[in-house]
């Protein structure tokens, strides 16, 4: 100001800028660390699991896969290419995308605790998941001659964008979106649609019953290639719309009329974080069921580890969700091999103690 | 001079109340125009009319001939930047990436180091270099005020550097609102920020702003334009508008208006009511 | 449901098919999915050639000892079941999920489902065709036509009982207070009824979860439930409930619980487990010892 216009303020100091600098910096060694992070636990996951094959054998029979030369061992060859290699490609693109959910919710919310899974947006999906399962045979002729597996992923997204929708038209009021308001009325939604599942449940034959027991725990087991040849799109598509939605988000946490005056169309950007969400959530929990605690966690560690800045934390949630899920899935098939632990209880197991000890280093309780 | 922003019979009601009743506002290149007025008299309202947050239910704003309402929220970023009254964040950004928030809005934003060179000559002109990592959530209410502020004077310097990269604006110049700037300043960053938007007014731009303290605003304004129920009440340069009739009839207060030995801007001072 | 009649109907039809090609090449090394389907490989006498067992293998308490667990039969791991190296699985209709068991399947391991209908030909449909599997069709005609013997026995106790109704309800779970118990088309129906009960609740399809009223409506007089391991409904508990303090049941404090696996599972011990269930809702009728395992005890 006139202070600082005249004195040293105006010639900006080195210290300043180096500082800037390194900040950016080491954003970008995140986004690296991350991404080895990523790769490394990719090569354990096709190396480990319940059948033993050496590392050799795994790359050879990935190799020859890649290049389309026929493999020797069947068994082998189905294990890894059959089986791990669906599973991982399945757990890096659901993970990225619950994460990313995740992230763009809270950035909508302006609100941290803003969570797929904790506003009902999940659950919304799991039901719509649930009436595709239990009802789709029902209302749709067989002879029509449409796998419903096809038709969960477009279920799940149009039950994700409902809930959304009603959340955010029950909690933002002139462009303020009340905390709490939103936390209650997405506790409302989650209990309306575990009723609603209930009363399916009630519904469903024994068959149903299983399906439906399977989306609401949450696993990875289930990917195949069919599988992933219908929700891959999805969640590529919606991964890569989100670094144009940075921007946005970044403004659009100083409330929606400052990120007006900063030059975003506020209306087109708040419909395309919905229906991205919806995507996301709707086509993972299509693939894995509900798997929670991802898209709380991953943002929030990373915006204390890097910073708040979607630019970075958008492309870092990808990968630390995608670790995340691939990491724990590599633990939930391998420690009680050749049983396997529901994937749920291994994320939060081991999100939930890391997080709590980044929260009290936080408030300064550890060194 | 074409005027920067013309405002032809705005006004603004919701639900059958009339906030702002049909008004007129001009506004001029290098021209400070303060609106003053009691709570309640349609400030902040009138404001949001002129920057195109509201779409007035009634008459049309213009930059250099465009409506406002029909011009993409990107370029009007470039023609106009807004600090509004200030909120909290919900994330920890630091300052220096708050600043940087307004140098991505306009038209596709500024990358690299000449970013944090725009970053801390923004942060410098509001005195706030060594607030630079500072976590935004941890400011004082006055601190975070003149973060604001940076941050709209990065906005309006990335919209002066796409407009010389060739994007075309409505009139060609920029317009800095300011919404009650200066509420949670001590005195002298009081001074420091109105000096800092008086010196962008010297270099050709608008300011309009929102001022309670009608001493700051006859010092500062070249206009004033005083607001009671939604309406112009007096408008024009503060020595014509600031009077007793002014604090008698709009403020309600019962104040003589001083005026400066060699004909400087009209002043308040307070007094305690007298008893009877 | 379909499915299972279909399935049930094509049995015997599978067991010659089965049978006929692979006589020699029978099983060496079996994963079991389905609680009955290990009970009934153990009664064969083909333990040694079981490489992995569900968590619902209770029957004989080793088997779960002794081999690896691959986890629920409805939550299977398709590499968890390859890396045993199984050159069959058999399974019981229960077992999934869907997708697993196809990766199984293209890995070029067979999985034979056998179906849960819970009746005396269901029981010794499923002991033909697991013996026909691992090339026991001797053992397993021999223990098929003792369990046809033991039904035959439990459906002449049954004709001398006095014809005294006896409305049985059997309890799934008291979760929270709410009871989920066994309607019309449930193993437990059918073991109430080869036990010479009648189901209190044949309006209720499947396991549902029933209100407080419908219990008292219900009005059973004895309720029956499942004990697993050492854990079974303390009948203090139950009748300290008011649903179940205003049934008969309540007078007597009828509580019955028995192992779960022999009530429901529908193996080669269904016979005595309806016995012994007889012997509990007709305490003064006589019945004779069923098989040769009541025999000897």
């Amino acid at each position: 100001m006139s202070a600082g216009v005249a004195g040293a303020g105006a010639v900006p100091s080195r210290t300043q800028a180096d500082a800037l600098a390194a900040r950016r910096r080491r954003a970008r060694l995140g986004l690296v660390a991350l991404a080895v992070l990523v790769g490394a636990l990719s090569i354990l996951a096709l190396g480990a699991g319940a059948v033993v094959i050496p590392p050799g054998r795994v790359v050879a029979i990935v190799w020859d896969a890649a290049t389309g030369a026929g493999s020797g061992a069947a068994r082998d060859a189905l294990v890894v290419t059959g089986i791990r290699l669906p599973r991982l490609l399945m757990g890096l693109l659901v993970g990225a995308a619950l994460a990313v959910a995740g992230a763009l919710m809270q950035g909508l919310f302006r609100n941290p605790l803003a969570d797929p899974g904790l506003v009902g947006v999940s659950s919304g999906a799991g039901l719509a998941a649930g009436i595709t399962i239990v009802l789709g045979e029902r209302l749709l002729p067989a002879a029509l001659g449409v796998d419903p597996f096809a038709l969960l992923p477009i279920g799940a997204f149009l039950g994700g964008l409902a809930s959304t929708l009603v959340l955010y038209a029950i909690a933002t009021r002139n462009g303020r979106t009340s905390i709490a308001t939103m936390l209650l009325a997405g506790i409302a939604l989650g209990a309306l649609a575990g009723a609603a599942s209930g009363f399916l449940a009630y519904l469903s034959d024994d068959r149903q019953l299983r399906d439906l027991t399977f989306w609401s725990l949450g696993s990875l087991g289930g990917a195949t290639w069919s599988k992933l040849a219908v929700v891959a799109p999805i969640l590529l598509v919606t991964l890569a719309a989100t670094p144009i939605l940075a921007r946005a988000l970044n403004a659009l946490v100083l409330g929606e009329a400052e990120a007006y005056h900063l030059g975003v169309a506020v209306e087109r950007a708040k419909a395309a974080i919905v229906v991205l969400v919806a995507a996301a959530v709707g086509a993972s929990v299509a693939a894995a069921g509900v798997i929670g605690f991802v898209g709380i966690v991953v943002p929030h560690l990373l915006r204390l580890a890097i910073g708040p800045d979607h630019r970075v934390l958008l492309p870092a949630s990808a990968l630390l969700g995608a670790a995340l899920l691939v990491g724990a899935d590599i633990v939930a098939r391998t420690v009680v091999a050749p049983a396997e632990l529901p994937i749920g209880i291994v994320t939060a197991a081991i999100g939930a103690p890391f997080f709590l000890w980044l929260l009290l280093r936080k408030r300064g309780l550890f060194p | 001079m074409t005027a920067l922003i013309e405002a032809e019979g705005v006004a603004y009601g919701v639900s059958g109340r009339t906030l702002v009743h049909p008004t007129d506002v001009t506004l001029a290149p290098g021209e400070t125009l303060v609106v003053v007025g009691p709570n309640g008299a349609g400030k902040s309202t009138l404001l949001k009319l002129l920057t195109g947050e509201l779409a007035p239910s009634a008459g049309r704003v213009r930059y250099g001939g465009e409506d406002v309402r029909a011009l993409p929220a990107w370029r009007l970023a470039a023609m106009r930047a807004v600090m509004a009254q200030s909120e909290t964040m919900a994330f920890p950004f630091t300052v220096a990436e708050l600043v940087g928030i307004g140098l991505d809005g306009a038209a596709g934003g500024v990358r690299g180091g000449a970013r944090d060179a725009r970053i801390l000559a923004a942060l410098a002109r509001a005195d706030i270099v060594h607030l630079a990592a500072r976590d935004v959530q941890t400011l004082s209410g006055g601190e975070r005020q003149r973060a604001q502020f940076a941050r709209a004077l990065a906005q309006l310097d990335a919209g002066r550097a796409a407009m010389r990269g060739g994007m075309r604006a409505a009139g060609g110049g920029q317009v800095l609102f300011l919404d009650e700037p200066v509420s949670s300043l001590d005195l002298g960053h009081q001074i420091a920020l109105l000096e800092a938007a008086r010196a962008l007014a010297e270099e050709g731009l608008g300011v309009v702003a929102v001022l309670h303290d009608l001493n700051l605003a006859a010092l500062y304004a070249d206009r004033i334009v005083a607001l009671a129920g939604g309406r112009v009440v007096a408008a024009g340069r503060p020595e014509a508008v600031v009077d007793a009739a002014l604090l008698r009839d709009v403020f309600a207060v019962p104040l003589p208006v001083h005026r400066r030995a060699g004909g400087g801007a009209p002043f308040v001072l307070p007094e305690r009511p007298r008893p009877a | 449901m379909l499915r299972i009649i279909v399935l049930l109907a094509g049995l015997p039809l599978a067991g010659l098919l089965l049978a006929a090609p692979l006589p020699a090449a029978a099983a060496e090394r079996i994963v079991a999915a389905g609680g009955v389907v290990t009970e009934i490989l153990y009664a064969l006498g083909v333990e040694d050639r079981i490489v992995g067992v569900d968590t619902t293998s209770v029957h004989p308490p080793q088997a779960l000892a002794d081999n690896p667990d691959v986890g629920y039969v409805r939550a299977l791991s398709a590499e968890g079941v390859l890396s045993l190296a199984p050159d069959r699985v058999i399974a019981t209709d229960a077992a999934g999920p869907a997708a697993a068991l196809d990766l199984v399947r293209q890995a070029g391991v067979p999985i034979d489902v056998v179906g849960e209908e819970p009746t005396r030909a269901g029981v010794t449909g499923r002991i033909r065709t697991i013996g026909a599997l691992v090339g026991a069709e001797a053992r397993a005609e021999a223990l098929a036509a003792e369990v046809e013997a033991d039904f035959a026995a439990l459906a002449e106790a049954r004709a001398r009982l006095d014809g005294a109704q006896v409305r049985v309800l059997f309890v799934l779970s008291l979760q929270n207070g709410r009871a989920m118990v066994g309607g019309a088309g449930t193993s437990a129906d059918a073991i109430i009824a080869l036990a010479g009960g009648v189901n209190a609740v044949p309006e209720v399809a499947g396991y549902k979860p029933v209100t407080d009223e419908a219990i008292i409506a219900a009005a059973p007089d004895v309720v029956l439930s499942i004990a697993r391991g050492d854990h079974a409904l303390d009948p203090d508990e139950v009748f300290a409930m008011p649903a179940f303090a205003l049934t008969p049941a309540s007078e007597g404090r009828r509580l019955v619980s028995m192992d779960g696996l022999a009530l429901l599972g529908f193996g080669p011990r269904a016979p005595q487990a309806a016995a012994a269930l007889m012997r509990a809702l007709h305490p003064r009728a006589e019945i004779p010892p069923i098989g040769a395992a009541e025999a000897t005890r």
